[in-house]
């Protein structure tokens, strides 16, 4: 903790959402070692983070990849309220894990406490045309619905793997940059104090 | 030299002790080899470090709490950096906490041990105010704490601690007070801890030893520096470097020496723990040995040559070897109790079993089942001594206590005592019998059980095939040594001389067969349980068979005496004879000598069906026997002419005084009936009750007893019933013509002293007006007899009666030819007396006795009309005058039977 980041470039805190076995691992280390892991270990909350270039600055990304399984639902809450932005990921051959979307959907506003939230719906395994069970119209209608974009990946081929978690951290950039605008700094001690708040309650 | 080695990655982020890291990022190492540090919050985790590529490194974490560092450290690359962070937190385990993780309740002993320090984290787990440390509820987001403190550390050891972090993160919760007295408590232990030199040392050997290396390094510098300058003060130091060395040395010294006599002792007490079983086993064996629970010791017995057989170690040899003689001597004394008889088959088969598994050599079931064999003849052959002892005693004791009185007085007596009424003084040879019968039901079932269980091969022994034979052979002369026993005691007819009880002198001999014969029906009893018992065991044949032919016997010989004994009773039915009579509408008086007869052959039939013919199933039946059957036949012919003779005897001899002689009243003094028959019968009398006995037991007995043998299931005695009707009858006959014999002897000689009673002849005979009183006489006289015949055997009356009318008849015509001479009124009433005679006897004459009356009617001569006219007159008269008198003769003739 006595190295922490002395050049200081800006960290995005990005969550990895979504049921389990969707592919939220697999898309992390794509992202983040270009290598795929074809056994299936349920992840518990697994942290990453690397420095990128991000439009030509340097910024470190930091991942929370979380834990799909319902049993870990309960400390889902504590995850959300630190991330910037999220990953909401599906997997297109499974219609259930589209259906939960749903519901992170309204957990993640429930804890951030507004619409505008950086986020993006996911639909992984693209590779897996055969076995498609959600159709790309289907997954576009309710990105619309929610006001977000719509990615189709996949992480074994590696296609929009960058994409996704670019696309999110510039949408965080945008967010952070309306925040300062707007209360100049003071909105941060606010927040700050309003959290603490909570912490008692 | 490479980049250095960059953690980007870490799964997952945080956990307890112990959990299984996944460390990914940059440059981790070229090699296994090439990393040569790993620290997940501060806490050394290299051991269990693995490689797996360059990219990443599977650990698990050490015992560091809070959040810190992955740093990694590599040949090629030096020390790393790390973008992302791990928390160790303490998972408090209680009962209702689930919990994938084993949680160690011992701090894992030394990992680090003289490596880099891991003190000083383990010091951390108590907290420094002596205060309990809320862990879950209002924990102070880490985050927030960072933000407020940056670049400073709630870790107590770290540089940049802050104790502000540290309380907020800890005791934010904690009132004022509390941590009044959580300060006081520092400031103690700070002071206690100056004060705890050693146990400081203690608490910080690595430290010690490092700086021990340092002296020893610094030594090493002197000593160099020494060789250039000389310097004395360099050897100074030398010496109390020395000191220090050796002060170090002995503080430890006793601490290990120590140490390593309690490790010593710990490992022999594992180790006598571990193998308690055997090394109690030789106790426990002889425990359970003297408590018969000989499974356990062979299973424990078993278990140790498994588990220690191939063992070398002298100890554990010994103690098998004191187990071994204990079992040897185990395998001796259950050797000796196989022997050792009586024992129940169950016992046998555990014993046997037992053996078997302790492997003895030979074969214990067959050793079982020969001695059983043996067994069971000694007690059988030890019995039969007993009892003959016992009877020996019995009778020398009777002889001696009547020595005075008659032999069969004593004999008597001691059948008397030996009365099969109490169940409990049998006599000997009974007694014997019980119990070699009780021994048999006993012993021989589960002699055959012993030897079907070894046959089957359920004493896990391999039978032996060759001694089905000889077993068969064993069952077989068990069965035929009790046959002869039960033989050779009871039955006359003995067959095995060997077992032949001691014979005594005919008069005890007789007597104890007298009192065996009233035990009969019991020994049978006896020997029929057996028999059932036997069946039921499904033994061979050819042993069936026998006890079969022995019961048949014993029924047979049963059959025999009872017959036999009926018969001598039957004879000894005379001298019970009372002469009381009963009168018979039929055969007149009978006296109870048939009903005695008939309720003497009625009993004997019952308890010959009782004893004899009631065969239980698959026994031989006596009556298919021929022999039985001609037995059963002559002994009955043998009871009926024994009633015959009975009958006999007492119908035909006749008193010593005879008092038929004064028949006549007419001569000297009338001797009235009445004088005699008010006390007792009359030979006469007598003879005809036995008359109507004849005649009641062949009409109406025999056919009843024949009906009741019938009824009995016993064969037809026609024959004996023919023969005795014959005898009877040819003894009636005889009987009668005894009777008219005695009868008409004394009749007929009245007849002329009375004719010529006051000097009467025929030529000087008055005009007649009545019959003459000897005519009279006569008809009394029959009458009379009449009467007797009458009331005893009315049905013999005729023949009787026309018998002595018929003498009578011939003395008359005898003594009318007799007559010299005739006057006139002689004639007529000589026609007179016999006219009459003639006309009131007409009913009872037969053929002879009227030419008997023509012939004395002839020897007259002829008479006149006025003469016949006379004797007419004079007949009605006496007819009418004599009409009650002779009413008698006017009965019908009875039709004869």
């Amino acid at each position: 903790m006595s190295k922490k980041t002395s050049a200081q470039p800006a960290l995005h805190k990005v969550i990895m959402v979504g049921s389990g076995g969707v592919g939220k691992s697999a898309l992390t280390l794509q992202f983040m070692y270009d290598e795929f892991i074809e056994d299936y270990e349920p992840t518990k909350a697994d942290s990453y983070r690397k420095k990128v270039v991000l439009d030509g600055e340097e910024v470190s990304i930091d991942i929370l990849d979380t834990a799909g399984q319902e049993d870990y639902a309960a400390i889902r809450d504590n995850y959300f309220r630190s991330g910037e932005g999220f990953l909401c990921v599906f997997s297109i051959t499974e219609e259930e894990s589209f259906q939960a979307t749903q519901e992170f959907r309204e957990q993640i506003l429930r804890v951030k406490n507004g619409e505008n939230v950086p986020f993006l719906l996911v639909g992984n395994k693209g590779d897996l045309h055969d076995k498609r069970k959600i159709s790309v119209a289907e997954a576009q209608a309710r990105a619309q619905q929610w006001n977000v974009h719509y990615v189709e990946t996949s992480a074994k081929t590696r296609e929009n793997v960058d994409k996704v978690f670019f696309d999110l951290m510039r949408e965080i950039r945008s967010r952070k940059m309306d925040d300062t605008k707007v209360s100049n700094g003071h909105g941060k001690e606010k927040s700050k104090i309003k959290r603490l708040k909570c912490c008692l309650l | 030299m490479g980049p250095p080695p960059s953690v980007t990655g870490i799964s997952p982020k945080e956990g307890p002790p112990g959990t299984r890291v996944t460390i990914r990022g940059e440059y981790l190492g070229r090699e296994p080899n090439d990393v040569i540090g790993l620290l997940i919050c501060g806490s050394d985790c290299l051991l269990s470090a693995e490689w797996k590529s360059s990219n990443k490194i599977i650990a698990r974490s050490g015992p560091g709490k809070g959040r810190g560092d992955i740093l990694i450290t590599t040949k090629s690359g030096g020390r790393g950096t790390c973008t992302v962070q791990f928390r160790g937190y303490h998972e408090t385990i209680g009962p209702l906490k689930e919990s994938a993780v084993w949680v160690e309740e011992a701090p894992l002993p030394g990992l680090s041990w003289g490596h880099r320090s891991l003190s000083h984290s383990t010091y951390h787990l108590e907290d420094p105010l002596g205060l309990s440390v809320e862990e879950h509820e209002k924990k102070f987001p880490e985050d927030d704490l960072h933000e407020m403190f940056p670049e400073r550390s709630g870790d107590l050891t770290a540089e940049n601690f802050e104790p502000n972090w540290f309380l907020l993160e800890h005791h934010h919760a904690t009132s004022f007070d509390d941590l009044k007295v959580g300060l006081s408590y520092l400031k103690r232990k700070v002071e206690g801890q100056k004060e705890g030199q050693l146990s400081f040392l203690k608490d910080n050997v690595s430290s010690v030893m490092e700086q021990m290396d340092t002296l020893f390094i610094l030594k090493d510098k002197f000593a160099e520096d020494q060789k250039k300058q000389n310097d004395d003060s360099i050897t100074k130091i030398e010496n109390s470097i020395n000191d220090s060395f050796n002060e170090a040395n002995k503080l430890f010294e006793d601490v290990l020496s120590r140490r390593e006599k309690a490790d010593a002792t710990r490992q022999a007490l594992a180790v006598m723990t571990r193998y308690k079983f055997l090394f109690f086993l030789p106790m426990n064996i002889e425990h359970n040995i003297k408590h018969g629970d000989f499974d356990l010791v062979m299973s424990d017995y078993a278990r140790a040559r498994n588990l220690f057989g191939k063992f070398e170690t002298r100890v554990f040899t010994q103690v098998l070897s004191e187990v071994e003689s204990i079992i040897q001597n185990l395998k001796v004394s259950l050797r000796s109790k196989l022997e050792d008889m009586p024992a129940t088959l169950e016992q046998q088969k555990k014993i046997i079993r037992n053996l078997v598994i302790l492997g003895v050599e030979g074969d214990p079931g067959w050793v079982a089942i020969t001695k059983t064999y043996s067994y069971i003849q000694e007690q059988l052959h030890e019995n039969r001594k007993k009892h003959i002892a016992a009877e020996n005693a019995q009778l020398d004791a009777e002889t001696s206590k009547h020595k005075t009185d008659a032999m069969a007085d004593t004999y008597r007596k001691l059948s008397v005592n030996l009365l099969p009424d109490l169940q409990n003084c049998s006599p000997p040879r009974v007694a014997f019998i019980e119990n070699i019968v009780e021994l048999m039901l006993q012993m021989f079932p589960e002699f055959l059980k012993l030897g079907q269980a070894y046959f089957n091969g359920e004493l896990q022994i391999k039978p032996d095939r060759n001694k089905q034979t000889e077993f068969k052979t064993f069952a077989v002369s068990v069965v035929k040594l009790v046959c002869s026993l039960v033989r050779t005691s009871i039955l006359p007819q003995n067959i095995d001389k060997d077992l032949q009880w001691p014979h005594h002198s005919s008069s005890k001999q007789s007597s104890i067969n007298e009192i065996i014969s009233l035990w009969l029906p019991h020994c049978i009893r006896l020997v029929q349980t057996l028999y059932s018992s036997l069946i039921a065991l499904d033994i061979s044949h050819e042993s069936l068979e026998m006890v079969s032919k022995l019961l048949l016997d014993l029924r047979i010989h049963s059959m025999i005496i009872q017959l036999k004994k009926t018969a001598d009773q039957v004879k000894s039915l005379e001298s019970k004879e009372n002469w009381c009579l009963e009168f018979d509408a039929e055969f007149g008086a009978i006296t109870q000598l048939p009903g005695e007869f008939e309720k003497l052959v009625t009993d004997s039939v019952q308890r010959i069906k009782e004893s004899a013919l009631e065969t239980e199933r698959k026994e031989l039946s006596v009556l298919t026997n021929s022999t039985a059957k001609q037995e059963l036949t002559s002994l009955t012919n043998k009871i009926f002419l024994n009633f015959v003779q009975t009958l006999e005897f007492l119908g035909m001899i006749s008193e010593d005084h005879d008092h038929a002689v004064a028949v006549s009243q007419l001569i000297g003094s009338p001797t009235p009936y009445s004088e005699n028959s008010s006390t007792e019968l009359t030979w006469e009398q007598r003879l005809l009750a036995m008359l109507s006995n004849c005649r009641y037991t062949r009409i109406v007995l025999y056919p009843k007893l024949s009906a009741l043998f019938r009824h009995h299931g016993f064969p037809s005695i026609e024959e004996p019933v023919e023969q005795c009707s014959a005898a009877l009858s040819t003894l009636e006959n005889r009987m009668t013509e005894t009777y008219v014999e005695l009868k008409s002897d004394p009749l007929v000689g009245t007849v002329e002293p009375s004719m010529y009673l006051g000097h009467f002849e025929w030529d000087t005979c008055t005009k007649p007006n009545d019959l003459r009183p000897y005519a009279k006489e006569i008809l009394t006289n029959i009458t009379a007899v009449y009467a007797e015949v009458h009331r005893l055997v009315p049905k013999l009356l005729f023949h009787i009666i026309s018998q002595i009318v018929e003498t009578v008849a011939e003395e008359l015509s005898r003594l009318m030819s007799c007559v010299t001479k005739f006057n006139n009124y002689g004639k007529i009433q000589a026609r007179i007396d016999i006219t009459g005679l003639q006309r009131v006897l007409h009913q009872f004459m037969t053929d002879n006795a009227k030419c008997f009356f023509d012939e004395a009617l002839d020897v007259v001569s002829p008479i006149t009309n006025s003469e016949n006219s006379i004797i007419e007159e004079v007949l009605t008269n006496f007819l009418k005058k004599m009409s009650l008198q002779l009413s008698c003769f006017t009965a019908v003739r009875p039709t004869k039977d």
